[in-house]
């Protein structure tokens, strides 16, 4: 596989979907709901909960550590919801402006196809979950640092670091793929996103199963990293056998 | 360049193209006409290597349909043109065109100077960095056979490109074709348009799932009636149809009105002795034409019987 060719597919869909104002205004939006809004709505919650006077210093770590726990697993959802939004126009997209034809035309393989358009769906949505992740980090130390209960850096932590790091750029990879064989099967950007929906509820359950019990453990986040690593190998190869050119040309309308 | 032997693509029950053989050359302008459905765009699908075939055997240059191999160097070395031009619309001309440079692996040097030659060709190189959905559609026509070009192929695979485009548009696309043709391409086109291909091409080959002709356009038109003359006299006699009749070469003579239609082999050669024999009998030709049938006749009397 050549990756050179992979990268000149992905650059070009990065400019069509620079120029495709849905895309750009959902990747905006996220950030700034989760990035922004969250946490804002965490600290009011625990302004809340300290200004009763009650808590002792460790209480109050616990519970600012608890919410922070739960924040940062939210960031597991963007990487995960916006491939729904942007690999469905992987295909759809091309199969609408009648693109594919002369795209498979080229001397380009299937897999660099492939990888091409995952890495165009991956790259803006884990930027946008970075920046979410760094906006919404500053926000809750600023907060912390100037809150003489606390007083102390909440973020980065190893547990942060591990979800940010590890487990979002990996569930992010699974609903690319997810996506991409939705997007090769469809010919509706709506039923694309609604299909490539469904591949984020997984997520979503591990998500509330860590709000509920704080945080994640040790061991639990090395089996569910150790999961999402083998379920995204297995749906690259999956996409690359579901991947039919000939499918997509003559059945397509 | 091309060669076929019983190239047959189904679809479940369907036969879309029926053991198709045929042969096309070096620099040659090949026209593959026939009606909607009739299999001409599955086998340019095949043949580019988009679609698989069913059975059968053909080779492009020195490379054969089957291996994926063969196929990556077949793709590289032809240059296609689909039925739907299939641009970004929200990129630029340029960025259209620069982006198949690259998956067609031309240097930067020569793709940008490509990219310059043939948008300047077309007309279009002040326009370079507009949107291709501002365009029209001869426009956007345009920029689809510059991308076909793009990596200087040696052949060329042109399915219906002047299919909806308006008369003006048309003959551009048209006339760039001639141009290509100048320049020793082979150019296999798909086409409906028995008037484009009549013009444009050297042989031409009649589809109807199966191959039911091939020829050039002049050898189908004559196919037809053979040669005929057509004599336009003042007033029809006895004694110039039995002049015409005395000739040797003639092998019929039909009367209708004031007209003599005389069936020939060589009419450029028995025409003077025709003209003389008619003048001598007191016979008045007012002119001396050629009934000639149109492509368009061959090809509806072809179809027609293929459907039978």
């Amino acid at each position: 596989m050549r990756l050179w060719k992979s990268w000149i597919v992905t650059r070009k869909d990065l400019s069509v979907f620079r120029k495709n104002k849905y895309v750009l205004y959902s990747l905006i939006a996220m950030p700034i709901i989760l990035g922004v809004v969250l946490p804002i709505i965490f600290i009011f919650a625990l302004n809340t909960e300290i200004g009763v006077g009650t808590l002792t210093h460790e209480q109050v770590l616990a519970a600012v550590n608890q919410i922070v726990g739960i924040a940062t697993m939210y960031f597991v959802l963007i990487p995960a919801i916006l491939p729904s939004i942007i690999a469905s126009y992987s295909f759809v997209g091309e199969k609408i402006e009648k693109s594919l034809e002369p795209l498979l035309a080229t001397p380009t393989t299937d897999g660099e196809l492939l990888l091409g358009k995952s890495l165009a769906s991956f790259i803006p949505c884990m930027v946008v979950t970075y920046v979410g992740a760094a906006i919404s980090a500053i926000i809750i130390d600023v907060w912390a640092i100037t809150t003489p209960q606390v007083n102390i850096f909440l973020i980065p932590n190893p547990y942060w670091a591990l979800v940010i790091g590890a487990i979002a750029p990996l569930a992010c990879v699974m609903s690319v793929e997810a996506n991409i064989i939705v997007s090769s099967k469809v010919n509706d950007i709506r039923a694309a996103q609604q299909l490539g929906g469904l591949v984020v509820l997984p997520l979503v359950f591990v998500v509330i199963f860590a709000s509920t019990s704080a945080q994640l453990s040790t061991w639990l986040a090395i089996g569910v990293i150790t999961a999402l690593a083998i379920a995204d190998v297995a749906l690259f190869y999956l996409s690359k056998a579901t991947f039919q050119r000939e499918e997509i040309l003559t059945k397509w309308k | 360049m091309i060669d076929t032997n019983g190239l047959t693509r189904k679809f479940g029950n369907l036969t879309a193209v029926d053991n198709v053989s045929l042969h096309v050359e070096d620099g040659e302008v090949f026209g593959f006409l026939g009606p909607n459905g009739a299999g001409k765009t599955t086998t340019v699908r095949m043949l580019c290597c988009l679609i698989g075939k069913t059975s059968g055997y053909a080779k492009i240059g020195d490379y054969t349909i089957d291996k994926e191999s063969d196929c990556l160097k077949i793709r590289k070395m032809v240059g296609f043109l689909p039925e739907n031009v299939g641009l970004y619309d929200s990129l630029s001309a340029y960025r259209n065109l620069d982006f198949y440079g690259q998956l067609y692996e031309v240097p930067e040097a020569k793709r940008r100077a490509n990219i310059e030659r043939l948008l300047t060709l077309l007309g279009i190189w002040e326009r370079r960095d507009d949107s291709v959905g501002t365009f029209s559609k001869g426009t956007k026509q345009k920029i689809a056979i510059a991308r076909a070009l793009i990596h200087d192929p040696q052949l060329l695979f042109l399915d219906e490109p002047t299919a909806n485009l308006d008369p003006e548009a048309s003959k551009t696309v048209r006339d760039f074709i001639l141009e290509l043709k100048k320049e020793k391409r082979t150019i296999f086109l798909n086409t409906h348009n028995l008037d484009e291909a009549e013009r444009l091409c050297d042989r031409i080959a009649i589809l109807k799932g199966k191959l039911i002709a091939v020829d050039s356009p002049k050898n189908l038109e004559r196919s037809l009636y053979n040669r005929k003359t057509i004599v336009h006299l003042e007033t029809m006699t006895e004694d110039a149809v039995a002049a015409v009749k005395r000739i040797g070469n003639v092998k019929s003579v039909r009367v209708s009105e004031n007209k003599l239609i005389l069936d020939m082999d060589s009419p450029e050669k028995d025409n003077p002795e025709v003209v003389h024999a008619i003048v001598e009998a007191g016979g008045k030709i007012q002119y001396v034409t050629e009934l000639r049938s149109t492509l368009e006749d061959v090809y509806l009397k072809l179809i027609r019987e293929a459907s039978a």
